[in-house]
């Protein structure tokens, strides 16, 4: 019944591909995306570019603390937002994917606010910069440990199983992830358990500043599903419409009852890993450079092109208006003010406990509050 | 009225709150099939099926990870780890996920989950099946934990941690599952959290403690009533929240306090307990708060029974409070 539909196979030797470098479809199936779906993909692409512009900005102007660097990941996070029921699904992203969360609706104001801790931050300043979260969208709010949010993913996928909802859940991470405990003991119990998960491996090549030969003996990441017993699509994850369509199947595979998925998607990071990163240190000019041709809106953009649905001017009137959105955004985010100190003592029970009932009545006096 | 052990205690508070409410899961290593290793959630499987009682790989950070993921996603798990010692790989999902979901989401999400895992000494069981780590738990900010030594106190603190909307962290002394027996009522009931359990009125010391060491401290209060004392003994049952009033109502009564538990004694519960009297009743203290713990050594093996603070040490502790 899944092979029937099946359009790419698990396991390949290459990434699977669907536009080449010049922009030209390589697809041996017709593509049922129509104009205004193609450049819907286009600008949520540009869209993730410039938050991912704005936010290191942010950390350079001294708004922020700091900033993670996605540019070059925006394919496969587009892919994915585009791929699942926003609101439906639930999302485990990782600290690099604001761009996912933005494409995939949430609110820039909120993303803007939680990266500068003001009141309009739905996670009321308690958290870095790059870490989103949002509960209408079902994303599932991003920790900085590495691969811990794995496990979770996988109980909100039995549970979607055991109570019968439908949902599917997507959890994203980097390549160092795969080496985690918990990534395993993450991905063996959704397997075990046949439960309705897509892990996607944003593979940047480099966890901070380690490279895969040595991070891992596997030749590549989507052949670990194989252990697991699970499909492994390896896909390009600079090509957005590969990256859609991967996903489409993964996500059918485990919405239909089939189990888990595994995505490798093939990405690169063209800055450091954060504002505190200096990747000059560890990797060559030239190789950023190669990996930039193969930038994920250039090559759609080459594709727009050819179809004849793209040019100059509606490429300058994306660019604005998102731009305009964006700053729109941000302003808002930051108008909204500083979070007051005594929101440090909030949440951290449903209801507040003594401990911090008398904490915060000393720190209110200490302030003269 | 029912005359149960800890662990037949568990096994009916598992059973009841599952058949009162559909969203309760049960998750862990053996606790289908096989009933759990100490049998604490036998029959459940058999009647709830293996989607409600889930037997997991042998992964505590997949346990631990997955249940804070269900009860995000609108499930109330019980996770049960085999054994307290085996927290560990699983600690990392508590400390960072479970502890702080409510928190770094600003309350968007949150972990109602209940870790059930049997702690404490007394049964041979080595550094690795021995081991009272509550101090890590009530120093991470964000989680709810509870050590409890009856059965009347397993059930209605059981219910309450399954019904709670934070994570709650239920230690069990594995020493006591079967040795203690108690009647426990057959109409509902619940204790809230953070209350204390006063188990002798007295005048002369108050003992304070909780979990594995319960039949030591309850027979030196004997001893001591024996001798002519009178101790006011408390079973603090829940660890965070703390019974705070109680303990300080009492100690400002009696003027002298030891603090009872068998876990090591650098930054331990019982040192909380301590500096906590300290800094705010000292005024009313006839001798220094003493603290009656294991020691500073791995859980030994073959000084199992020595390693326990045990009536012994109690009534030398008492007469220390009394000379002074």
């Amino acid at each position: 019944m899944i092979k029937d539909t099946r359009r790419f196979e698990p396991f390949s030797e290459n990434p699977i591909s669907l536009i080449d470098d010049e922009g030209k479809w390589t697809g041996k199936f017709d593509l049922q995306l129509d104009d205004a779906a193609l450049r819907d993909f286009y600008r949520s692409l540009i869209a993730a570019r410039q938050l991912d512009e704005r936010l290191i900005l942010l950390q350079r102007s001294g708004k922020t603390s700091f900033a993670m660097q996605a540019a070059g990941h925006e394919g496969i996070q587009v892919a994915i937002a585009k791929a699942v029921k926003p609101g439906f699904d639930w999302l485990f992203p990782y600290y690099r994917d604001h761009g996912l969360a933005l494409a995939l609706g949430v609110p820039a104001v909120d993303i803007f606010a939680e990266n500068l801790a003001t009141r309009a931050d739905p996670a009321k300043g308690r958290q870095m910069p790059n870490h989103p979260g949002s509960k209408p969208l079902n994303v599932f709010t991003v920790a900085s440990p590495i691969a811990a949010h794995i496990p979770p993913a996988t109980g909100a996928a039995i549970s979607a199983k055991v109570q019968n909802t439908g949902q599917v859940v997507v959890a994203s991470f980097g390549d160092g992830a795969t080496s985690e405990g918990d990534w395993h003991a993450g991905v063996n119990f959704a397997s075990a358990q046949g439960a309705p998960i897509v892990f996607v491996v944003e593979n940047n090549r480099y966890a901070i500043s380690v490279d895969l030969v040595n991070q891992t003996g596997s030749e590549n990441m989507a052949i670990k599903a194989k252990a697991y017993g699970m499909p492994g699509y390896y896909v390009d994850g600079m090509d957005v419409l590969a990256s859609y369509h991967v996903m489409l199947e993964a996500i059918e595979h485990a919405r239909s009852g089939a189990g888990p998925v595994l995505v490798e998607a093939t990405v690169y990071r063209y800055g450091p890993h954060s504002s505190a990163d200096d990747d000059s240190i560890y990797r060559p000019k030239e190789e950023v450079e190669a990996w930039k041709r193969r930038d994920p809106i250039l090559r759609l953009q080459k594709f727009l092109k050819n179809r004849g649905v793209w040019d100059e001017d509606w490429e300058e009137e994306v660019r604005q208006s998102v731009t305009d959105e964006l700053a729109q955004a941000l302003a808002a985010a930051e108008a909204a003010g500083p979070v007051p100190e005594v929101w440090m003592f909030g949440d951290v029970y449903e209801k507040q406990l003594w401990p911090q009932a008398e904490q915060q009545k000393y720190l209110e006096q200490e302030l003269g509050l | 009225m029912a005359n149960l052990n800890i662990v037949q205690a568990i096994a009916r508070t598992l059973n009841e709150e599952m058949a009162r409410d559909d969203k309760v899961v049960v998750l862990g290593e053996d606790v289908g099939k096989r009933g759990g290793v100490f049998l604490a959630t036998e029959g459940l499987q058999q009647k709830y099926g293996p989607d409600r009682v889930i037997d997991t790989p042998l992964s505590e950070a997949a346990i631990i990870g997955a249940a804070v993921g269900m009860a995000a996603h609108g499930l109330r798990p019980v996770a049960e780890i085999q054994f307290a010692d085996y927290v560990f790989p699983g600690f990392d999902q508590l400390v960072s996920q479970a502890a702080k979901l409510r928190y770094r989401s600003g309350a968007q999400f949150s972990a109602p989950m209940v870790v059930r895992m049997p702690s404490g000494g007394g049964v041979k069981g080595g550094h690795h099946h021995s081991q009272s780590p509550e101090a890590h738990f009530v120093h991470t900010a964000g989680l709810k934990v509870v050590n409890i030594s009856t059965p009347y106190d397993l059930v209605g603190l059981l219910k309450t941690a399954i019904r709670d909307n934070d994570p709650v962290v239920f230690m069990e002394p594995k020493r006591l599952y079967r040795s203690v027996k108690g009647e426990v009522p057959d109409e509902e009931y619940t204790i809230p959290l953070g209350k204390a359990a006063t188990r002798r009125e007295g005048s002369d010391l108050t003992v304070i403690y909780y979990g594995t060491v319960a039949p030591e401290v309850l027979q030196a209060g004997d001893e001591m009533e024996k001798a002519g004392l009178s101790p006011e003994i408390i079973d603090l049952r829940s660890l965070m929240p703390w019974d705070k009033e109680a303990v300080l109502e009492s100690v400002s009564k009696t003027g002298r306090v030891m603090i009872v538990a068998d876990a090591p004694r650098h930054a331990s519960f019982a040192s909380e307990v301590a500096a906590t009297i300290a800094e705010e009743i000292l005024d009313e203290l006839e001798a220094p708060p003493a603290r009656v713990t294991g020691f500073d050594t791995p859980y030994p093996y073959a000084q199992d029974k020595l390693y326990l603070p045990s009536v012994t040490r109690i009534l030398n502790a008492a007469k220390k409070l009394l000379d002074y």
